[in-house]
This record gives C-alpha cells, structure tokens and sequence, in this order.
C-alpha cells in the first residue's frame, strides 16, 4: 500500500514537472541582440528592435519606447506586450533577419501589408 | 456475534449445574481462548475475569464487539449452527473458565430448555440489530458518495483566492475589473450625427477591434488601430493623423458589447493629449448605417499546439469506449478520463495563468461577457481550471470535480458554436498563447470531455478519496 502510494505520487511529480517544464519555452540566447527594420515602418521611420537575453525588449519607432517581454517557443520569438497583444515572429537566416507579424492574431505567417522585416545589426542583449 | 453480555445469562448459567460438566480452566490476561475461523469445539462460561469479543480482517483490522464478565458465556453460535468461529476471544485479565464440550452442551441444551430458549432470544435479537446497523451503514456509505456543497465550495474558493493572490504578485497583473473608478471622460456620440461627420469628411474613423475583424468588415476608409498594438502602432498613427488633418474628430468604433476596445482607445489616445476623440455611441449598429468595406474572413492562423495539440484529440476516443457496455461502466476508465482530463486542463490553465490581460482579450473577442466580467473570468477560470484538475488528477472528491468540468466544457462548447454560428474571425484561447482555430472539431473534442466528465461522476470508484475516506477499488457494502 505505502509502495503504491509512492509510486502514485512519483509519477504524478513527473507528470507535473513535464508540464511545467514544458510552459518554459527555449533558450534566448540566439536570437538575442539588436534589430532595425529593413523599411521604414509604415514608410515613415524605422523600427529599432532590441532583444535582451533576460526576457526583456524594447521597440523604438519615432522616438517612442516601448517595453516588452519575449520568449522562443517552436523556434519562434513571441512579443508580449502590457496590453496583452502578442507579435509572433519568425527568424530566418539562422536569426539574422526576422519577420514580424503585425496583425496581433498569432498568425504563424506575415501577411502583406502587416509585416515588418528586420535585419540584425548587432549581436546579444 | 458469538457473544454478549445479557443481564439474564448470568441468571440462566446461574441455574445450571456446571459443576458437574465440563472442566474449569485459567486463562491468563492476553491468551487468545477462540480464534475466528476455528471449527468449534467448545461453549465457554465465564467464572472469574473479563474477556474481549472481536473480529479481525486479514489486513489485520480489528473491530470490538463487546466484553464480557463474570456469568457470562460465549461459544454457543458456533456450535449451534455449525459454521466455524465468527469472532475471536481474548482474556483482558486473568480469568477463570468453564469449558463445555459440544457434546455436552447438546445434552445441556436438550435438559434445559429455559437455557435453549434464551439463546434463540439472544440470536434473535443480534440477527434484528445487525439489520439496523447494515441498513445505518447503507445509509452512511451512500450519503458519503454524494456531492457536498463544501466540495464545491473548497474547489471554487481556492481557486479564487490563489487567482486573486497569484495577480497581486503577477508582473503582468491585470485590475479585478477592468476601467472600474476610471472617470469616462470621453463624449460619445450619436450614429446620425456621426454619419454626417462622415459624408462631410469632417471625421476620422477609427476601428479599436483587432486586424482580423477590421479586415472582415469595417466602414469604409476607417483606419485600423488595434487596441492592443497601440503602444506599437501608435507613432504611425500620429504621422496619419497629421497627414489627414489635426483638426479633424477621431471617431472610434469597436464592436464587442463589454466595450473593451473603443472605450480603452479613446482613453488612450485622450491619454496621449488628443483632444478631439469621441466614441460611438451604439456599439453595434454602425454596420447598418454607413458604407462598408467587408472581405470573406478566412480561417484565423494558428500554431501547432504541440503535446497538448495531442492530448486534445483523445477524448474523441470516449465516443468508441461508449459504444461497448463493459468498457463505459469501468472505473478503469474512469481513471483514464480524470488522468487525461486533468492533463488536458492543467496544461491548459498552465499555459494562461501567467498572462491574464492576453486571455482577457481572448475573452472579450467571444463577445459573451460583459465589461465588469471580463477580467474576473480570466484570473479565475486558469485557476479552476487548474485546481480542479488537480483534484481529479488526485482523486479527490472526483465526482464534484466532473461536474466542476462539465459546467466549464458546456460554456465553451456555447461560446464555440456562437463564434462558429456567426463566423467570428478568432482563436479559441484555450491554449495561452497559441492560436487554434475555432470549428466543429474543436465543438466536438469538448464534447468528448463533456461525456468523460458523465463517465467520471456515474462510475468513478477507483483510487478516490471521497467524505468517505479512500477507496482503492470500490467500497462494499
């Protein structure tokens, strides 16, 4: 009985230690460094993107920063923002240019006319 | 029963002239004189001492039936009915005792029918309270398998309370309702009096709803700031508002009745020191009274949902456990629905808990709930998720757990068909952040859970603690 009941309770760690480490996400580190937009956003200015190793980012369009959170997850990077929107964005090049959805509907692609393309101009956070 | 104290048997053993049967014997405190299970061979009577009465199960569990003292005798069921020993004896002290053989207690009973006929009352009378408390226990035993109000009360509460204790550390906390004590300082205005803006190009519209609802339809020529981009989006916006005119008035529009888009942009941009913003005052009307652009929604992206896209689709599989009558009675499947219903759920919620403004949104994008609502629902519906998952995982108070489940997978499934009914251009939300498309399937894998949840509260015995204590099989009565 107190065999079973250790055994129960180990499998049930397991399961709940998977789950939890399974919401983690992957490693930052190489995506992690600063991007600008390949075009002007909205053919006004550029888009200055820097992603930090710790989590954190900033979006800078016409002297505006904005402040995010990011993570990797299925080798794409996921924007969050304070409001609760979040950019899917897909790198390709082995992370030397990114591609960012901006409808804010989790699209895996980018739609023309909502995407923005940045190019990497510098590496690490 | 083998024996009990009766205030007459010492009176009848009284009358008998033992003496003359049997063999006296001491028994020491502690010495087992019957052993349950034992063919009989003896009747006892008690001269001296005091003795203990009681079963024992072969996990070694005993249970007391009575004491024994002086006059009293013990033996005789056994040896009246034939049947091998029904309880144990035990000295509890020195005792002194007469030892009557079977043959003996024949004769015995043959010559003294008074002594005869007080063990036929004695059984008589063990064979009536045994009814009583079988049928108390009945009682006892079914009442513990039915719902409590506690149970829910315990599941729902603690949910509450870690979702409103989680948020207040959470950096990505979000306030219990959304825009409470904010002074609404933004003027609306009247469809009429907007439409007139509109044909004299005195406005700019403005669309707060998300780009997927913008492009399925929006009036003509409105211009797109998703509320949720607006810390992003809005330097462009500037730079069109500028090209457009400053003068103009920035009419804002949503379309969901919490309000939660056009309300928070116009907040927003007066928050950013425009003046002229006003909101349009019937949510839902202006599809019908100004020109429209509208495009076919197409399927909303979505990303594949990993291991939890995979857990998804099981309950599927109940419909074909259903089908075989052995199987869908089982509590091995039972067992089956609570570890995949739980996995489901606590990743689910898992994936959610963290980030409740992104599930609020989703939320909102159901077009179910009204404003005061839609930050409540986020921060709790995670965490019961999550606690109640927890529970059936557990095996605690199970049955209340399914219900818990079921009344969760009925609003999905009606917030699902209402999306689908009126081609909504969403993602479920159920998952985080990962977009899965709202269809029939997704209708019917909560359908699956539901009928999983039935299973569970009509069959779950297995492995459950319920008021009644654990319960590794099933409880026999």
């Amino acid at each position: 009985m107190k065999k079973n009941s250790l055994k129960v309770t180990a499998v049930l760690g397991l399961i709940m230690v998977g789950l939890v480490l399974g919401g983690c996400g992957e490693s930052r580190s190489q995506f992690a460094g600063t991007y600008k937009s390949v075009e002007p956003f909205a053919g006004k200015d550029y888009v200055a993107l820097d992603l930090q190793e710790d989590g954190k980012g900033t979006w800078v369009l016409a002297g505006k920063t904005v402040e995010f959170t990011w993570m990797v997850n299925d080798g794409k990077i996921f924007i969050y923002t304070k409001p609760g929107a979040i950019l899917v964005v897909t790198p390709t090049e082995g992370g030397n240019m990114l591609s960012a959805d901006m409808t804010g509907d989790w699209h895996p692609g980018c739609p023309p006319g909502s995407c923005v393309a940045f190019k990497r101009v510098k590496d690490g956070g | 029963m083998e024996a009990t104290e009766k205030p007459t048997g010492a009176a009848v053993t009284e009358g008998l002239k033992l003496c003359q049967l049997g063999q006296e014997v001491s028994v020491p405190a502690g010495a087992r004189i019957v052993n349950q299970g034992e063919d009989p061979e003896f009747f006892y009577v008690i001269q001296s001492g005091r003795v203990r009465v009681f079963r024992e199960t072969v996990d070694r569990i005993q249970t007391n039936l009575t004491e024994l003292n002086a006059g009293a005798y013990f033996g005789e069921v056994a040896l009246v009915t034939g049947q091998p020993r029904s309880a144990s004896v035990e000295a509890l002290e020195d005792a002194t005792l007469i030892k009557v053989s079977k043959e003996e207690f024949d004769r015995l009973l043959d010559q003294n029918p008074q002594l005869a006929r007080h063990i036929i009352q004695q059984l008589a009378s063990w064979l009536v309270a045994g009814d009583q408390r079988l049928e108390t226990e009945v009682v006892h035993q079914v009442k513990l398998r039915q719902l409590s109000w506690f149970d829910y009360v315990l599941m729902l509460g603690l949910s509450l309370v870690l979702s409103l204790v989680v948020n207040i550390y959470n950096d990505n906390r979000i306030p219990l309702i959304h825009g409470w004590g904010d002074k609404n300082l933004i003027p609306e205005i009247a469809l009429n009096q907007a439409e007139e803006m509109y044909q004299k190009k005195q406005a700019i519209f403005v669309d707060a709803r998300k780009s997927a609802f913008f492009s399925q339809q929006h009036i003509k020529d409105a211009t797109n700031l998703p509320v949720i981009l607006f810390d992003l989006m809005y330097p462009m916006f500037q730079f069109m508002v500028e090209q457009e005119g400053k003068d103009k008035t920035l009419v804002v529009y949503g379309g969901t009745f919490s309000r939660r888009m056009d309300i928070d942009l116009a907040r927003m941009l007066k928050h950013k020191g425009v003046k002229n913003v006003v909101v349009l005052k019937d949510y839902a009307a202006w599809p019908k009274v100004f020109p429209l652009q509208e495009k076919k929604a197409g399927a909303p992206g979505s990303l594949p949902l990993g291991f939890a896209g995979f857990l998804e689709w099981l309950p599927l599989s109940i419909f074909l456990f259903m089908l075989i009558p052995r199987i869908r009675r089982s509590p091995y499947l039972s067992v089956f629905c609570r570890v995949l219903l739980a996995a489901i759920f606590i990743s689910f919620a898992l994936s959610k808990i963290m980030r409740p403004a992104v599930f609020a949104l989703n939320v909102v994008d159901y077009n179910l709930t009204p404003a005061w609502g839609v930050n409540l629902w986020s921060l709790a519906l995670p965490w019961g998720e999550l606690v109640v998952g927890l529970f059936l995982l557990l095996g605690i108070r199970t049955r209340a757990a399914a219900t818990l489940i079921a009344a969760m997978n009925v609003i999905f499934i009606v917030g699902l068909v209402n999306a689908i009914l009126h081609n909504m251009p969403i993602n479920c939300g159920c998952v985080g952040e990962v977009g899965e498309p709202v269809n029939w399937w997704k209708v019917m894998k909560n359908t699956g859970m539901l009928i999983m949840c039935i299973q569970i509260f009509l069959y779950d015995r297995f492995m459950v603690l319920d008021r009644g204590g654990f319960i590794l099989r099933d409880r026999k009565i």
